[in-house]
């Protein structure tokens, strides 16, 4: 019988498969060279996974953008193609899929990717392969110290964080504070850097603690915090711990006020948190209240052909993540006006980008800046009646 | 319970022979072929897949041999990575090489001192110790940050390096790897063989027996599980030179279940059962997401494989062991994939039928 | 659960819950109305943890498997809700209903079309299996609800009621509430009603509870229905304080585990007891210790129990330990 030599043989039929094949395979000739039709730039986001949120729109963003710019004929005639993988959130994955990017599909650039973990994984291989990386992440130890394949389209954690501080200082006139933070690098990270920058605005820190990213009860920690003299908290993570956290302050009667992070700039944190969501201030990009950018400019008008585009394809406001998404396109197909398939020299004229108007703001880049946007970029926003107003920032 | 076989003992230098000829030739063949058809980096994958490969082939023994589980193992990986990577971004001497020893031996010695309190737990019990173990060491990596850099991690860890020829490509770091893997398959051969492994299959069969008969069988136990953790470490350690980059995310749960998914696909207590359970597993999210590629005109919901990669897997993983329980390779070596199994009795039923017939 | 009442689980189910109270007492001495605010948020989320512990117990006894999925049961029960409820606008009451009988179904489809085949199986295929089904159930629940948390509208309303310094809010009561009703009905089925006892018997020795009669089969089956149910209808009831989504069933699971084992896994009070002490020592700790630790206390638990005291406060040795 048949079956009975496999026993024996399959792995030498195997082999002798895999030899034909590689004969067969060098037959064929050198790779065939296709002509270069389109400018291929890979993505590589989170559409699913824990930072699914933050990938999904900006995926969105960036097929509308390719849509867009194919319209108009590309770049000089040459079509513009999104390679986009998902990571699922996973650092490993993120790895896997930008060396396939590279190697496969021979992209340009790679976009990537929407968590701080997943970019960090990637950017040895961006640097290994020299191709450059524009990530949507916010994580400051992304560009500092400086790599010189990554760049990033977000205001930084960094950022954000002076904003928090400024509007603690100037406008709350508080000089004890507490942090509620999440375990995760996000949180942690955010804390960290609160801690040690809070001083220099003559604020002390009178307590830190920490929550788990799925906890969904914070009485604890707050109960601790309460006894403190802390006169405002500053709360550093993303959904849907805050909005449990505005639950727990309303359940326990603290009425100090609540200073969120960028991770809550979405309309899901007035969702999950209802009622206890009003008067929570949080910092983050302009395009989400257009009236606080001055009418007629450029940017207003960038924001609402955006804003208007992306809701007449997916039925949907942007948010700030879609935003990241956008910019990343923009910052990459500007360049390639300058740079054509060149990927070194698409990189030297990222970092010549100046006074680039995008969504999340004005980009200029340098040798130097990676980052392309700066505080001013952001404001503070207020939840009053469960819908965004700008909060008086000085 | 049967005794667990390879493919035909007397043959397993021959097969290893053959699987050191192809993967001598892999990179070659795949680097052929152009990347518009395939739609996978074959080789990076590869790595991976052998990185991975060292810590299934110790849990492989582990289960399939020793008759015990551990839903924890991505606490040793983690630890072999951790491992080197602290001490090789700390002390930018430190040869990597070494790091990599540190880690296996460190995950070994705790693996040694979880292991021998915990190896007295029997069958459920076990397997929700040793991942509450696994869990403590996620709960560790992302909290000790002055050790571990926390939940953002170790960044810039420097690539392999071994007397002086350094592995910074995938090429290199794939014929590495795999030849560590085709070193630990002969130390499995002659594991196997010695009264150590017969005293394993005694175990796995029936432990009150094997006892009775005067083996010893908590230490035994303890040992495989110890191996298991060196070889885990040292997949870690590999890992962390690899990717150049480490957080506590890559050290999860889920890890720990990939692992067990994979000895139990490839084949539980068959010596070949922990590669091709790693290789199968590494390649099908590739394959079935080349799929819109291969096969034009597929419906979105089906095409955009993310959507529900995840399904999938649950859905392999249940069908996997209730229809093939056994695993591939154990259905290679006796000459039909399905062996014993209901998929099996099924086929011999055609098979007589068939036979009758003429 | 379906050997509460021998004389000495007796006394040690009234010796831990003493000593549960004694431990409480020190608390709110100590502590004062902070004290006073652990416990109640410690209790409200232990009872959550004892509901669901009390769903591995139910299978543990009577098909000695751990079911892995336990924590999707509850996970999912809160999704359907938040469709029924919240989505299709439904009356609480019948989303509710609804809610349960579709995790019950799954539960027993789960049970004929895989437990029962591997009832000859090793432990680790079994384990593998729950584990495949979990893996299963979140990922479907991904792909239907997405990855973003949703709310659910608490029964009554969300003004917390303060008494002596703590605030809790309504959906906890309903929490406690549920949590007696379902201990109470565990007993009257186990103990008042034939299947129950059946039960009990097939738990106690199978062979000789089919030798009388009692189907092991059926057994398997009821127990697999009425865990899915416990499980979903916690699920259910503290999601208007948790927020559901696709990834909650896991942690829940997990430390509804190490709550059945501290326990005794099998024991009905048991389970009730480990939850709520579970729940009241994690919220103590996330308290008094650098937060972040939190999670590790109820593995830390777990490994201690199991290594120290295997059948937790009112199991049983022999089934635990080689």
């Amino acid at each position: 019988m048949l079956l009975r030599r496999f026993r024996v043989g399959t792995p030498v039929v195997l082999l002798a498969l895999f030899v034909a094949l590689s004969l067969t395979a060098f037959g064929c000739g050198t790779q065939v060279q296709k002509p270069k039709d389109f400018y291929k730039i890979g993505g590589v986001l989170s559409t699913s996974g824990p930072a699914a949120p933050l990938g999904q729109p900006e995926q969105r963003s960036l097929m509308l953008f390719e849509e867009q710019i194919n319209a108009k004929g590309g770049i000089d005639g040459v079509k513009v193609k999104f390679i986009i993988e998902d990571d699922e959130s996973d650092p490993a994955k993120a790895a896997v899929a930008i060396n396939k990017l590279i190697k496969q599909e021979n992209v340009l650039a790679v976009i990537g990717s929407s968590s701080t973990g997943a970019t960090l994984a990637m950017a040895p291989v961006a640097s290994k392969e020299k191709i450059t990386q524009v990530c949507c992440a916010a994580g400051t130890k992304i560009t500092q110290p400086v790599n010189e394949w990554v760049f990033r389209t977000p205001p930084t954690d960094s950022m954000a964080i002076t904003k928090v501080l400024q509007y603690l200082k100037n406008t709350l006139k508080v000089t004890e504070i507490a942090i509620l933070h999440d375990s995760n690098a996000f949180g942690t990270g955010g804390a960290d850097e609160l801690q040690s920058k809070a001083p220099g605005y003559g604020i002390q820190v009178v307590a830190r603690e920490q929550y788990g990213s799925t906890d969904t009860d914070m009485t604890a920690q707050l109960t601790k915090i309460k006894q403190t003299p802390a006169q405002a908290l500053v709360v550093w993570g993303t959904n849907p711990g805050p909005a449990s956290i505005a639950k727990n302050m309303q359940q326990l009667g603290m009425t100090i006020p609540y200073i969120g992070s960028h991770g809550i700039a979405s309309k899901k944190f007035i969702e999950l948190g209802g009622p206890a969501a009003n008067g929570v201030v949080f910092p983050a990009g302009r395009l989400l209240i257009p009236s606080s950018i001055p009418a007629g400019s450029e940017w207003r008008k960038a924001v609402d052909e955006f804003s208007a585009a992306y809701k007449k394809k997916y039925g949907m406001d942007i948010d700030t993540y879609a935003a990241h998404g956008w910019d990343a396109g923009l910052i990459i197909t500007d360049a390639l006006k300058r740079a054509g398939n060149d990927p070194i020299k698409l990189r030297d004229e990222i970092e010549k980008t100046s006074k680039l108007v995008g969504i999340d703001g004005i980009y200029t880049y340098s040798p130097t800046n990676h980052d392309g946007l700066n505080v001013s970029d952001l404001i503070m926003i207020k939840i009053v009646n469960g819908a965004w107003t700008e909060a008086k920032s000085s | 319970m049967e005794k667990p076989r390879g493919i035909a003992e007397t043959h397993s230098y021959r097969t290893l022979l053959i699987v050191a000829a192809f993967i001598l030739i892999l990179p070659l063949w795949a680097r052929a072929i152009p990347g518009d058809v395939l739609h996978m980096d074959i080789v990076n994958i590869m790595v991976l897949a052998g990185i991975y490969a060292c810590a299934v082939m110790g849990l492989n023994l582990l289960i399939g041999y020793a008759g015990q589980i551990s839903l924890g193992h991505s606490a040793f990986f983690g630890i072999g990575a951790y491992t080197t990577a602290i001490l090789c971004t700390r002390y930018s001497w430190f040869p990597t090489w070494l790091g990599m020893i540190l880690g296996a031996a460190l995950s070994g010695l705790i693996g040694w001192l979880v292991g021998k309190p915990v190896l007295r737990l029997k069958g459920h019990y076990l397997a929700i110790a040793t991942l509450g173990l696994g869990e403590i060491a996620f709960i560790l990596f992302s909290q000790v940050k002055g050790l571990t850099g926390g939940t953002v991690g170790i960044l810039n860890i420097p690539p392999l390096s071994i007397f002086g020829l350094s592995f910074d490509t995938d090429l290199k770091f794939f014929y590495l790897v795999w030849a560590i893997v085709l070193v630990i398959m002969l130390l499995t051969f002659n594991l196997v063989r010695s009264r150590v492994g017969r005293g394993l299959r005694a175990l796995h069969s029936s432990e009150v027996t094997a006892d009775a008969m005067g083996i010893n069988t908590g230490s035994y136990k303890v040992k495989v599980f110890v191996w298991s953790a060196v070889l885990a470490g040292l997949g870690g350690a590999l890992f962390a030179h690899f990717q150049l980059y480490i957080n506590p995310e890559s050290f999860v749960l889920t890890l720990s279940i990939l692992f067990v998914t994979m000895v139990v696909i490839g084949g539980m207590g068959n010596l070949w059962g922990g590669i091709v359970g790693v290789v199968v597993l590494a390649f099908l999210p590739s394959i079935i997401q080349a799929f819109p590629e291969w096969i034009p005109g597929l419906p979105e919901s089906l095409s955009n494989f993310n959507n529900y990669s995840l399904v999938l897997y649950g859905l392999l993983l249940m069908i996997f062991i209730i229809f093939m329980p056994k695993g591939i390779a154990y259905g290679l070596s006796r000459g039909t994939v399905f062996g014993k199994s209901t998929a099996g009795r099924l086929l011999d039923r055609i098979k007589a039928y068939r036979s009758t017939e003429k | 659960m379906l050997d509460t009442y021998d004389k000495s689980r007796k006394k040690m189910l009234f010796g831990s819950a003493a000593l549960l109270t004694l431990v409480l007492v020190v608390i709110l001495a100590v502590k004062g109305s902070t004290g006073l605010q652990w416990i109640a948020s410690g209790l409200t989320v232990g009872s959550i943890y004892a509901l669901v512990a009390m769903g591995f117990s139910v299978i543990y006894s009577s098909t000695r498997v751990i079911n892995f999925a336990q924590g999707e049961f509850s996970m999912l029960g809160g999704m359907l809700m938040y469709t029924f409820a919240s989505s299709a606008g439904l009356p609480v009451p019948l989303a509710f209903i609804i809610s349960v009988v579709i995790v019950s179904l799954l539960g027993a489809g789960f049970e004929r079309l895989a437990v029962r085949r591997l009832r000859d199986s090793s432990v680790i295929t079994v384990i593998i299996v729950t584990i495949g089904f979990s893996i299963f159930l979140r990922a479907v629940a991904k792909w239907i609800w997405g990855s973003e948390p949703v709310k659910i509208a608490a029964f009554s309303g969300e003004k917390p009621v303060r008494f002596l310094g703590a605030a809790v809010v309504p959906q906890s009561f309903w929490v406690f509430g549920f949590t007696a009703l379902a201990v109470l009905l565990a007993f009257l089925f186990f103990n008042r009603t034939l299947i129950g006892k059946g039960m009990r018997a097939v738990a106690a020795n199978p062979d000789a509870a089919s030798l009388v009669g009692v189907s092991t089969s059926t057994s398997s089956l009821i127990a697999w229905t009425v865990a899915a149910a416990l499980g979903a209808a916690a699920g259910i009831i503290i999601a208007p304080i948790r927020f559901a989504a696709y990834n909650v069933g896991t942690m829940l699971g997990l430390k509804g585990f190490a709550a059945a084992i501290l326990g005794g896994l099998g024991s009905a009070p048991g389970a009730v007891v480990g939850g709520l002490t579970l729940g009241v020592l994690e919220t103590i700790t996330a308290g008094v210790f650098p937060s972040g630790y939190k999670d590790a206390l109820a593995f830390l638990i777990l490994i201690l129990v199991l290594l120290a005291w295997p059948q937790g406060l009112l199991g049983r040795r022999q089934d635990v330990m080689t």
